[in-house]
Formats: C-alpha cells, sequence, structure tokens
C-alpha cells in the first residue's frame, strides 16, 4: 500500500467504526401512549437496553438495538398493568422481550431514520425509529419517535381486539443519554 | 309555559334543567354501581368510560342551572315554619354542592389513576392532578362517601316533597310540574 493511501485509510478509520455507546432505563425514559376510551394516557417500560453504533458520515452501517422486558410496562394502574402483562396483550412469560433491530440509517430532515425490525409477542413487523442525536457533556443525548398499529403485533386479543375502547395506533417516545462503552 | 320562572310556577328552562339532571343521575348511579361489580375488563372499561361522561354532562347542567338560578330568582316557597325554610335551603345548597363534588371527585380520581377523562370520546378533559395511587384512593373514598350522602339528601328532598303535597297540600310539587296556570 503506497503511504498516501495509507494515510487516507487512516483518516477513515475512526470515522468508519463509530464508537459503541449504551443507555439503559437508568440514562433515560422509553415511554408509549395510546388511546383508552377515547383519552390518551401515558406509560413507561422500567427496563430496557439500548445499543447505538451510529457514524453519521457513515449512515448505510451501524445498527441500533434496544431491548425491552415488556413485564416492565407500567402505566401507574396496577389492574391495567396486569392486563397488558397477560395473555391477552404481551403475554409476557412466553415472550418476555421486545426487541428492535435496525442495521442502516437514513437522513430524515434535522434527525435520522432507523428502518429496522420489531419483534413483540413473537410478530416482526418492520417499523422506522425517527431520532436526533445532541452532544451532552460526555454522553450522546438520543430522543426519538416511533408510532406502531398493536394489533399487528397481536397486542390485544379476544375482547381486546376490538378498538372502539382501545385504539390501535400507539406512540413511543424516548428520551435517552447515551454512555460510551468501555 | 313561559320560560322564565312566575312567582307560582317554575319556568320550562328550570324545570327541563331540574328533571334532566334528576333522569341523568339515575343513569348515572346505576352506571357507577353496575360497573363498579364487574370484573376488569373490556365491559366494566366501557361503561367506566360511560359514567364519566355521563358525569361530565352533570357537570355542565350543574354549571347551567346555578347561572340560570343567578339569573332567574326561583319563585317564593309556601309559606311554612322558619326551621322548615332553613332546612329546605341548605338541602337545596347541599344537593347543589353535590351536582359539583361528584363529578369533580370522579374526574380528579380519573385523573389520578391515570385514567383520563374523555366525554363521549369527542373531547379528552385536562388533568389537574398527576398520576399518584394514593390520591386516586382518597378520590375515591370520598366520591363513594358523597354518592351516600346525595341519597340521603335526595330522601329528605322527595320526602318534603310529599309532606308538603299530600299532607300541608300546599301545592308546592306543582311549582316543577308543566302547567296551564302560571
Amino acid at each position: 500500500m503506497r503511504p498516501s493511501a495509507l494515510a487516507l485509510v487512516l483518516a477513515l478509520c475512526p470515522a468508519a467504526h463509530a464508537e459503541l455507546r449504551q443507555a439503559d432505563q437508568s440514562d433515560g425514559r422509553l415511554e408509549f401512549s395510546a388511546i383508552q376510551a377515547g383519552a390518551k394516557f401515558t406509560g413507561a417500560f422500567a427496563r430496557f437496553r439500548v445499543a447505538l453504533d451510529f457514524d453519521p458520515a457513515q449512515p448505510a452501517s451501524g445498527r441500533l438495538d434496544v431491548t425491552v422486558e415488556v413485564a416492565s410496562i407500567d402505566t401507574l394502574d396496577s389492574e391495567r398493568d396486569e392486563i397488558l402483562r397477560g395473555a391477552d396483550f404481551f403475554q409476557a412469560k412466553q415472550h418476555p422481550q421486545a426487541v428492535f433491530h435496525a442495521g442502516r440509517f437514513e437522513r430524515a430532515g434535522n434527525g435520522w431514520r432507523a428502518p429496522g425490525d420489531l419483534t413483540i409477542r413473537g410478530v416482526t413487523k418492520p417499523i422506522p425509529v425517527m431520532f436526533t442525536l445532541a452532544p451532552g457533556a460526555s454522553a450522546l443525548v438520543m430522543k426519538g419517535s416511533a408510532s406502531l398499529r398493536r394489533l399487528a403485533f397481536g397486542l390485544g386479543q379476544g375482547e381486546w381486539a376490538s378498538t372502539e375502547w382501545v385504539g390501535d395506533e400507539v406512540d413511543i417516545r424516548f428520551e435517552l443519554s447515551l454512555q460510551p462503552v468501555g | 309555559m313561559p320560560a322564565r320562572n312566575s312567582s307560582f310556577r317554575y319556568g320550562w328552562v328550570a324545570q327541563i334543567l331540574h328533571w334532566a339532571i334528576l333522569a341523568f343521575l339515575i343513569l348515572q348511579v346505576a352506571l357507577g354501581k353496575i360497573a363498579h361489580e364487574l370484573p376488569v375488563g373490556l365491559e366494566r372499561l366501557a361503561l367506566m368510560s360511560r359514567h364519566k361522561s355521563v358525569g361530565i354532562t352533570i357537570l355542565a347542567l350543574a354549571v347551567i342551572r346555578l347561572a340560570w338560578r343567578w339569573i332567574d330568582r326561583p319563585p317564593a316557597p309556601p309559606s311554612m315554619p322558619r326551621w322548615q325554610a332553613i332546612g329546605a335551603s341548605l338541602n337545596h345548597w347541599a344537593l347543589y354542592a353535590l351536582l359539583f363534588a361528584l363529578p369533580v371527585t370522579g374526574w380528579l380520581m380519573s385523573s389520578a389513576a391515570n385514567r383520563p377523562v374523555s366525554w363521549f370520546g369527542l373531547a379528552q378533559l385536562p388533568d389537574f392532578v398527576a398520576p399518584d395511587v394514593g390520591l386516586k384512593d382518597v378520590f375515591e373514598e370520598t366520591h363513594e362517601l358523597l354518592v351516600n350522602v346525595l341519597f340521603v339528601l335526595v330522601a329528605l328532598h322527595v320526602a318534603a316533597t310529599l309532606k308538603h303535597q299530600f299532607i300541608d297540600r300546599d301545592g308546592l310539587l306543582l311549582r316543577m310540574l308543566p302547567g296551564r296556570r302560571s
């Protein structure tokens, strides 16, 4: 390899291999809102992990991985939480985790779009996660959103498959301080 | 029958408000009691949200009723002993207070339970308290206590009316019934 080519490769290397960053529930919030009886309410997940390997200069590679412990769902209403963990919704015993994976990124306005696959209750569907990144003191602040249709994932069996009292659309929001790994 | 009160009888505005609120209260108590007995599920959710919508309707009618009472003063009551006049007045004002306090405690209880109120799915009401299980229990107990107070005061109200109608025979009940003579 000629010296100039080597210099070029070395110059590109740090950018091509972005630093892996991680977050969990102690670094932010993962919330959702849905419509119940015509009124919007908000809940959150108390246990989750996020890993982001993302270089704005190389959006076609990298990854965003999110793992959510679905039994940690908390809508500040224990009766509702029980139903959500149960067989008619998350079936948390059989499917303890919801998983999102994206392997590439696209520019979207001022932020980014991560087209990926979301698996809930054993059902995998493509959904995009939208996010922005802002540098913090040592962490990287990631804010974003996604939306899904609960029935596409089987969230709502039997009487709960009706959308008359519980809306189909669920909006997800998150705000995290991603920490460098190691 | 004129819209406004005469010296003898309530006008149709006051009469409609009085009897409509009674009809809604009967429906409301039935919805609340039935829903309360149901197991957690979709049917309970549906009945409870109707209960909330009817409650907000009663609150709105109570506002209109009090405003109308201020615009159009009630006809003078028939002559009666002073203690009865005072008792009737106290009971009337306590009933008005309950028409506000019952919907408001129900509304606060819903907000504290993170089950915000929607009026028949058409408009979501604001939450004046944040979700809080302890607060929800306080409002729930108050709401249930006030319902029992309502039963007692309505029973007194009806008993007094019947006494005027059938013992005193002073025609007091006719004041709140339609009739040609005004």
